[in-house]
């Protein structure tokens, strides 16, 4: 029954997926005075003409505190339901881990959860979370670490020292480290079973460099390098008070609450930490044409270069540019031309990636069958050029202004969602009311502005291009846009390997 | 726009949206929902569910049609979906630059397009220089045709008023239309969705056939899991439609033409089929009435013709595979009965048993204990719960381990189910996570409204949700028993492997 309703909601959330686009802030406000009349059935209205005022909406606001060993807590009550969600962001991440161990602050991120603490062993943490219906979480991602708690109000308290366990006594026990590791080579014997996962990766290592901590990716030596002892090191380095914040929203008495995290987190001693220097994003690589080969009857067509960073003041235009260009559905460029005109692709859009500490990434992606791919090419490569080349016309700038402001509130849907954005916002050292300057700024955005950051941020002529698919089907060869060069995988697919049946 | 996922999720399935039921401690789900839902029928058959949830000013949407790749005859597979992507093309007012002047040559494009495939069905007999002109002609009257088009004009009023999730599904039960929008835009919302149900036009209908063979592409044929899934439901059923893709086999939807578009429309997107999902700020009652007025006023139509064929009891084991190009895994299959009958619930318990948590009985044996695979599941309901049904099983080996480890360890504990009383405690279990799981469906006006349309749709009452808890506590390790027994059998299940291809490997 789960997977039947768990199946739609699943299938509802495709379209966003394929837009890849997930730092949309899409967003809303606007609209002028309602002539929104009752709906009469004989002389329907013309749902291009009705005009709605802004929804009046003040969001609430978490409380920020500092305890006094440097830990920070935003805490925001929400008694609509007898949950609380606690969310923590910890300055760590796999930009920190060394270039012979790559997988090291994944591993610790993922035993730190699965294999216990001091004061009870992993299996045992499992049976107790799951009796009661509560969902722990811990993980480290490229900048950032992070851990979740969401229990029933009933249980908060216990949850309040499990948590609490976890973040600062996790115990690695040696099984399952050996787990954990197994898992993750597992995963990369997995690696080259689906296009769309290769493109992303060969695409990101172009971009970055695949040395280079934002492109590198382990591999079976460097996960098999990895010991328990490493773990528990990394863990020690990077978790501390002072380089922690815990979010909690949900059912809970605010003063009751901030006692349990005073006992529970209050002795955690603060320490300094050093952080391993991150060398800067080269500068913007030199344009190129890749072709990495795959059976396959679709071809995964990426092409971008390097982007901008999500503090640059160029952020809010180059958004809503690209908004214009394919990082909306419907109302885009790329969707239009290269899908619903064309009939060339399902997914195809472009993202604006801004990098929270270093260079982001611009690209448009496609998928199409291989007996197109060059006409795809050509045609995303086309709507790239057009963008930059023309000024978007007043009217397509508004109607991008109406769909970001009028979606606002979407960004304030749920309480977990607002302060789970402050704490991050912190954490990435944005303005706490980056959100709101952003929806002022998008106000102000002209023609002139957009003109000016296509010139300026994108680059059709310096574009990466990568397509993985079966060459000998393409309409055209590659070499159409450039001299080639065939990459090959980093490691067999499945029908070389031995014996895998 | 898209077809339902239809692959199993893995472990890492997270326990969400389940139903909305009576938990036993202070604050439930069920009194939480209780007496919330305004239960509305309008005259002409079409239903509609409310609930007030003030938290936000916004509004979900979820309007639901009891069609799905069920109702597809041979020949159309990918029917009910294409239709589902078609529903985005516009009316006659919407989506048009000049409807008088378009509707002609949408017909003439219509009548081409028959005759190309005609003559293109000559295979080799065909006549070529025919077929050239004919296709010079369809596209120039294509493009005549789009000249008369907005494109996309229906998602970009959505999105011009600030639409979260606009989106629409089709499974092979049902088929979905979403949106959630700022809580004022309600008068455009019934203007916009009452329109799309009196006076669609399937316009661009053979450049989005195209799009829709991409999405099979995507999804199934270079997806190692959308393709075992795909040959899968194929062996399990040899009769009833589950067996068919609701993506469509390839040259069905080769085949498929506005026309048949129009009357698959007709015949199943009547206002009786149809339940209107509604959760969010608003006025429930005030509402009510103002969806009255706006679909009301529909005509009724008759109900569409049952599902008549019923899937033979299966006499023995199935077993294929699949060789495409990615690392191994397996799917398992028993035939069960549908969402309705009396042991559903056990087959619900079944599952969560087997396959909720890390601590249950498929993550313990296979993933933690034997280590033999990296992710173990099992769903009820597959790929429908509307008719008689699948309950599978399904693993991702870890090298070096095999599928026949793999398979034999899944079987160990279906064998198990047989032989063993399910302990007290962990019948406990399943009950505390589905009441915790219930609660946090509670969390989002978008999945409240999903399940509230999904259960009225499918299992004919959106009660069900307050429902299930009780008929899930009520559940005895005897049950679970007798049902594994009855139903877990190999006689009556099939088995699906994905395997790499032997190649011949060249010498160096």
């Amino acid at each position: 029954m789960r997977a039947r309703v768990e199946r739609h909601q699943q299938a509802a959330v495709e379209r966003h997926q394929q837009a890849a686009a997930f730092v949309f802030l899409a967003l809303v406000l606007f609209g002028l005075v309602a002539t929104a009349r009752a709906a009469e059935p004989s002389t329907p209205a013309d749902p291009r003409a009705m005009t709605f005022p802004a929804v009046p909406f003040s969001p609430p606001k978490a409380k920020r505190m500092v305890l006094p060993n440097g830990l920070i807590l935003y805490l925001l009550e929400d008694h609509e339901l007898p949950l609380v969600t606690l969310s923590a962001m910890i300055r760590t991440g796999s930009l920190y881990e060394p270039a012979d161990k790559i997988g090291l602050a994944a591993l610790t991120g993922t035993v730190m959860r699965t294999g216990g603490t001091v004061s009870l062993g992993g299996d045992a943490l499992d049976d107790e979370l799951e009796f009661v219906g509560a969902e722990m979480g811990s993980g480290i991602g490229t900048d950032a670490g992070s851990a979740s708690l969401n229990v029933l109000k009933k249980d908060l308290a216990r949850g309040v020292v499990l948590f609490a366990d976890m973040l600062i006594r996790p115990a690695f026990a040696p099984d399952k480290v050996d787990l954990a590791k197994k898992q993750a080579i597992e995963g990369i014997r997995r690696r080259n079973d689906h296009p769309a996962s290769i493109a992303s990766r060969e695409f990101n290592k172009l971009l970055y460099g695949a040395r280079h901590p934002y492109g590198r990716e382990s591999t079976e030596a460097t996960v098999n390098a990895i010991t328990r002892d490493d773990l528990v090191a990394f863990h020690r380095r990077y978790y501390h008070p002072n380089t922690t914040m815990i979010a909690a929203t949900g059912d809970f008495d605010r003063d009751e609450l901030v006692r349990q995290l005073i006992g529970a987190f209050g002795p955690w001693k603060p320490e300094k930490v050093t952080y391993p220097t991150v060398p800067p994003v080269k500068d913007q690589p030199a344009p190129s044409v890749n072709s990495i080969r795959r059976d396959v009857t679709q071809t995964q067509v990426r092409m971008g270069h390097l982007g901008i960073k999500q503090a640059d003041p160029d952020y809010f235009a180059l958004s809503l540019l690209d908004d214009i260009l394919g990082g909306q559905a419907f109302s885009s460029r790329l969707f239009r031309e290269v899908r619903t005109k064309a009939g060339l692709a399902y997914s195809v859009g472009s993202a604006v990636i801004p990098g929270n500490f270093d260079r982001g990434s611009f690209f448009l992606y496609a998928q199409t069958k291989a007996g197109s791919t060059a006409q795809a090419i050509s045609a995303m490569k086309a709507e790239l050029e057009g963008i930059v080349a023309a000024p978007v016309p007043e009217r397509e700038l508004e109607e991008a202004k109406q769909a970001f402001l009028n979606s606002f509130v979407f960004s304030f849907s749920s309480s977990a969602q607002i302060v789970n954005r402050q704490m991050s916002l912190e954490y990435y050292g944005l303005p706490a009311d980056f959100l709101e300057r952003f929806r002022a700024n998008v106000e102000k955005v002209t023609t002139k502005d957009l003109a000016r950051v296509a010139r300026k941020h994108l680059h059709p002529d310096r574009l990466i291009i990568l397509a993985v698919g079966d060459e000998r089907a393409f309409d055209k060869p590659l070499s159409t846009f450039g001299p080639v060069r065939a990459i090959p995988l980093d490691q067999p697919t499945a029908a070389l390997q031995p014996a895998a049946r | 726009m898209t077809v339902m996922i239809r692959r199993l999720r893995g472990a890492a399935r997270v326990a969400i949206a389940v139903a909305i039921a009576i938990i036993p401690s202070a604050a439930t789900a069920g009194s939480l929902l209780e007496g919330r839902v305004i239960d509305r029928t309008l005259a002409n058959g079409m239903r509609v569910l409310l609930v007030e949830r003030p938290v936000v000013p916004t509004v979900s949407y979820n309007v639901t049609f009891r069609v799905g790749s069920v109702n597809e005859q041979t020949g159309e597979s990918g029917l009910a979906h294409l239709f589902e992507h078609m529903a985005f093309k516009g009316t006659t007012t919407i989506g048009t630059k000049d409807y008088a002047r378009e509707r002609p040559l949408l017909d003439e494009i219509d009548r081409l397009a028959l005759d190309i495939q005609a003559e293109e069905d000559k295979g080799r007999a065909a006549d070529a220089t025919r077929l050239a002109e004919l296709r010079t002609r369809f596209e120039a009257l294509q493009d005549e045709a789009r000249a008369l088009v907005a494109p996309n004009e229906l998602g970009i009023i959505y999105d011009r008023n600030g639409a979260a999730g606009l989106n629409a599904s089709t499974g092979v039960d049902v088929t979905r239309y979403t949106v959630s929008l700022p809580a004022n835009r309600f008068p455009l919302w019934t203007v916009l969705e009452s329109d799309r149900l009196t006076h669609p036009v399937f316009r661009e209908f053979y450049t989005e056939r195209a799009v829709v063979q991409e999405e099979r592409r995507m999804r199934v044929d270079n997806n190692p899991g959308g393709k075992l899934y795909e040959a899968f439901i194929a062996a399990a059923f040899a009769a009833h439609p589950y067996g068919v893709p609701t993506i469509g086999w390839a040259s069905d939807v080769d085949h498929l033409t506005a026309p048949m578009a129009r009357e698959f429309f007709d015949r199943h997107y009547g206002p009786s089929n149809a339940v209107i999902a509604i959760v969010g700020d608003l006025d429930a009652e005030k509402t009510v009435r103002q969806v009255a007025a706006a679909f009301g006023a529909i005509p009724a139509r008759p109900a569409p013709p049952p599902v008549v064929t019923l899937e033979p009891a299966q006499a023995g084991e199935r077993r294929i595979e699949v060789e495409y190009d990615a690392q191994p895994q397996i799917l398992i299959g028993y035939h069960k009965s549908d969402i309705n009958d009396p042991d559903d619930p056990v087959f619900d318990v079944i599952e969560s048993l087997l396959s909720s948590g890390r601590t249950s009985r498929l993550y313990t044996s296979l993933v933690k204990t034997r280590q033999v695979a990296v992710a173990a599941s099992a769903a009820s309901g597959e790929p429908g719960a509307r008719y008689p049904n699948l309950f599978t099983l399904q693993a991702v080996p870890r090298a070096p381990h095999t599928l026949d480890e793999v398979e034999a360890a899944l079987l160990a504990e279906v064998d198990r189910l047989q032989r063993e009383a399910v302990p007290a405690r962990e019948l406990e279990k399943v009950l505390n996570r589905l009441d915790a799981a219930l609660i946090r469906s509670l969390q989002s006006n978008s999945g409240l409204a999903s399940q509230l349309a999904y259960y009225e749709a499918v299992a004919g009452d959106w009660r069900y949700l307050l429902r299930i808890r009780d008929r899930m506590a009520a559940v005895t390790p005897e049950d679970v028993r007798r049902v594994a027994a009855a139903w877990l059998v190999k006689r009556n299940r099939t088995v699906a492997r994905l395997v790499p291809p032997v190649v011949e490997r060249a010498a160096p």
